[in-house]
């Protein structure tokens, strides 16, 4: 039992760290915080079916479809709202609610255009049966979703340390206005991220019918606050640490369920708040932020 | 409970023992001692990096010490929070101003008129306004003043505390040549009505006029203190502030 | 006339019309929500207006009121106005425990907050509380259901709050909340105790929420925790009251005004329109009126303080 618990929770926790890092690598680079993260998430998860249902497409090509998809959009996106938002007294602030307005934009539509009901897609779209690890069989979607997770950080870890782009990223994350001064285009870094994240976020979404069981058009904000939890556990902008942070939430989540299931509710949030308290640069945080 | 007039009888108004500020393992301040008489003013230089800033920070109570001591009034006062020290008597300006952007600049001061010492008479907004020449801009939110503008601000407002002991960050960068003439007037009128000011400044020309002496830092310590006609020549002042290639 | 004499004329407006409206109009229920709002705003024009902490989870007052009230009528056989005075002490409780979080600036603080709030609602609802919160299943007062009284009680709390707001704005210690918000090391610097006035506006916007949180309990008498634990509260309330104008006497009354009139002409028979349109008018307002629609008045020429 104990094994099972943990190994699941690293599986879960892999696909959660996936669920929070275009949250983190926003927040991080941006400095804004997408509070409709969670819907973009949800929206990467109704591609996936639509696709799935309309022209049997496998997720695991969907997955690759959706990044691409949501980052395009997300470019136009960033400078229609950002630049603007950057003009105001206190950005930070303000991006909650701003951000909020448009969560709440994503979820009508969504709504209006695809109802209110639960949906999902059959597992035998993955064409796995569970897998077998240490004597324990998990679900196939466990597996896949921890697998992508961790060839997504991967993908990150890549760019922020190993191109130039990500390079500047990780200058603008350190010390903006210095950023500014030696010349960044910090703009343009800033949207290449927002991109990158909102399409991960989609991505995550892909597997989110699997590993949640169904779908529906008002998951967002539970979604955004689980991330939140995650990001913040793992260390608010600084992408890396959400894996830390995923994994910590997942293998927490997974006790919880196990030992203590009417109390596994309160966990996202409590945890969250004695982070916040004891160590409010998360568990891999350098710079902290006290008032 | 701090007695209000100067202690008189050769006692420092403020004394700083080996005070040790680190960050991670820089050691911003490396046991650094000075002692301010009353009524005095001091300059605090040296090299960007010395330690002058997180001094007047130490002082003021944003920073704690890792070590030694700030003695006020014969008090150990380290670890006390800023308010507090401002009650009773110290105060400091910002190397970049740092007015409430919001408030208009007669309420900037009204702030700290009714926060400051108790014990000090009821502060005159108004003609404190007018004495750094704000006076027509009391009812304009801080944020449309200029840089020095901001600056008189800044200081205006620490004097509406009523403090006995003022530092002042970086006052003349910036300001022109005229109105320098002013502030250095201003500050000598300070000192003259019993406010002992520390000042940390670059331009060794504002530095000569205002300061009675100066205390020269390098890496967290003091290495001369006396006049700065004595500075100039001291072998290891000028060994840190031109290098040792220029000796033989 | 002075500055504050007029203020008080000026705010004794919207609380005469939502005592004379019940006269004209018989949706009582409706107006009843209108004055929660406006008392709502007005507490978060305290604590974001005053203070710049955005309380994402005020809700969470909102609803430790209504329980505290709930469970002093169900478990200590109180009336009502007592048990409002618990409402009162259960938001004050929430907020003392939730002090540690002003640790936190910016961003951070919000997200704390709203972590906080919903933490409370899943205590409450949970159904191992069941003999003390009645868990998920719901809290039914009927033995106390009174609109008129109750209506009339949030009337003086409209009141009360808005004579709050006046005082912020022409005190000593509103001024000193505003200097804190601008820049918390300078009001240090002016010798203002940052940590103890940050903590009273705290708890004055917190008791704001738990007694109108207690009212709206008493007023519809059946309600689940969802109900009263709702996001909506936090995010309505901050956003009536950043479209109408933070710091301002009128702003966040003018704002209730105009939304939630939009909310009810469209919002209850076709809510996902609402909430486009409602998300549109979210963004609009932060993107090109960040300063609330008093801003613009002024700008025209019109002072509304």
């Amino acid at each position: 039992m104990l094994g099972y618990t943990i190994l699941a929770g690293l599986l879960f926790g892999l696909y959660f760290s996936l669920v929070g890092l275009g949250l983190n690598l926003v927040f991080g680079v941006v400095r804004i915080v997408n509070l409709a993260h969670g819907d973009f998430l949800m929206l990467g998860a109704f591609s996936a079916y639509w696709l799935f249902s309309l022209f049997a497409v496998s997720p695991f090509i969907s997955v690759v479809l959706v990044f691409v998809g949501f980052s395009i959009i997300a470019w136009p996106l960033y400078y229609l709202l950002v630049p603007r938002l950057m003009a105001t007294k206190d950005p930070e602030m303000l991006s909650l609610i701003l951000f909020f307005g448009f969560s709440q934009v994503i979820e009508a539509l969504a709504t209006i255009a695809f109802g209110t009901s639960d949906r999902s897609i059959p597992g035998r779209a993955l064409h796995m049966g569970p897998c077998r690890l240490f004597g324990q069989n998990y679900p196939a979607s466990w597996i896949v979703g921890a697998v992508v997770s961790a060839a997504a950080v991967l993908f990150i870890y890549l760019y922020l340390y190993h191109t130039t782009k990500g390079y500047l990223s990780r200058a603008v994350m350190a010390h903006r206005e210095e950023a500014v001064a030696s010349g960044i285009n910090v703009n343009r870094v800033c949207a290449i991220a927002f991109s990158i994240g909102v399409g991960l976020a989609a991505a995550a979404g892909v597997f989110a019918p699997f590993i949640f069981g169904s779908i529906n058009p008002a998951m967002g904000v539970n979604i955004t606050i689980t991330s939140l939890t995650v990001i913040v556990v793992g260390s608010l902008g600084n992408p890396l640490g959400t894996v830390l942070g995923g994994l910590t939430y997942g293998i927490s989540l997974m006790f919880m369920q196990t030992y203590f299931s009417s109390w596994a509710n309160l966990l996202a949030y409590v945890m969250l708040i004695l982070i916040l308290l004891i160590r409010p640069s998360g568990l891999l945080g350098r710079s902290v932020r006290y008032a | 409970m701090y007695p209000e007039q100067p202690p008189g009888n050769g006692e420092p108004l403020l004394r700083i023992e080996a005070l040790v500020k680190r960050f991670g393992g820089f050691r911003a301040l490396d046991g650094l001692t000075f002692d301010l008489m009353p009524g005095e003013i001091v300059g605090l230089v040296g090299p960007n990096g010395s330690g002058k800033t997180t001094c007047i920070n130490v002082i003021s109570g944003l920073y704690s010490p890792d070590g030694g001591d700030v003695i006020y009034h014969g008090r150990p006062i380290s670890g006390m929070p800023s308010h507090r020290l401002v009650q009773i008597g110290i105060n400091r300006t910002f190397q970049v101003p740092k007015p409430f952007p919001t408030l208009t600049a007669s309420e900037n001061v009204r702030v700290a008129a009714a926060h400051g010492r108790c014990d000090c008479t009821a502060v005159d907004v108004d003609a404190l306004l007018a004495s750094f020449e704000l006076d027509c801009y009391a009812g304009r939110p801080a944020a449309e003043l200029n840089a020095g503008q901001q600056k008189m601000l800044d200081l205006a407002r620490a004097l509406a505390t009523g403090p006995s002991l003022l530092c002042i960050d970086e006052l003349a960068a910036g300001l022109n040549p005229a109105e320098l003439v002013r502030v250095a007037e201003r500050l000598r009128e300070l000192a003259r009505s019993g406010i002992t000011l520390l000042v940390v400044e670059h331009l060794m020309g504002f530095i000569d006029q205002v300061t009675d002496r100066v205390i020269v830092l390098n890496a967290g310590r003091g290495i001369f203190e006396g006049p700065l006609r004595g500075a100039v020549t001291d072998p290891k002042v000028i060994e840190v502030f031109l290098g040792t290639e220029n000796g033989d | 006339m002075p500055r504050t004499m007029r203020h008080i004329l000026v705010a004794l407006v919207p609380v005469a019309a939502m005592a004379l409206l019940p006269l004209v109009y018989s949706n009582q229920l409706l107006l009843f929500n209108f004055v929660v709002f406006m008392i709502l705003a007005q507490g978060i024009n305290v604590i974001y207006g005053f203070t710049g902490y955005l309380p994402f989870g005020y809700f969470g007052f909102f609803g430790a009121g209504a329980y505290g009230f709930a469970i002093s009528i169900m478990h200590l056989r109180m009336t009502p106005l007592p048990a409002l005075g618990m409402a009162a002490i259960a938001a004050v409780v929430l907020a003392l425990v939730l002090v540690p979080l002003f640790r936190l600036s910016g961003a951070y603080f919000a997200i704390a907050n709203l972590a906080a709030g919903l933490a409370v609602y899943q205590v409450v609802s949970n159904p191992s509380l069941d003999n003390i919160t009645k868990g998920p299943y719901g809290i039914s007062l009927p033995a106390v259901f009174d609109p008129n009284f109750s209506y009339g009680i949030a009337l003086v709390l409209l009141a009360a709050t808005m004579m709050t707001v006046i005082y912020l704005r022409n005190s000593k210690f509103g001024l000193s909340l505003q200097a804190i918000r601008d820049d918390a090391v300078s009001a240090a610097m002016a010798g203002v105790n940052v940590v103890r006035l940050r903590v009273m506006a705290w708890l004055l916007s917190a008791v704001i929420a738990g007694l109108v949180g207690g009212v709206f309990a008493w007023y519809i008498s059946v309600f689940y925790p969802q109900t009263v634990f709702s996001l909506d509260f936090s995010i309505f309330a901050i956003v009536f009251a950043l479209f109408g104008g933070m710091t301002t006497i009128l702003g966040p009354i003018i704002g209730v005004v105009i939304l939630y009139g939009i909310y009810n002409l469209i919002g209850i028979s076709t809510p996902q329109y609402f909430e486009l349109v409602y998300g549109l008018l979210i963004m609009g307002l932060v993107l090109f009126q960040p300063n609330g629609v008093v801003a613009l008045f002024k700008r025209w020429g019109i002072d509304v303080p």
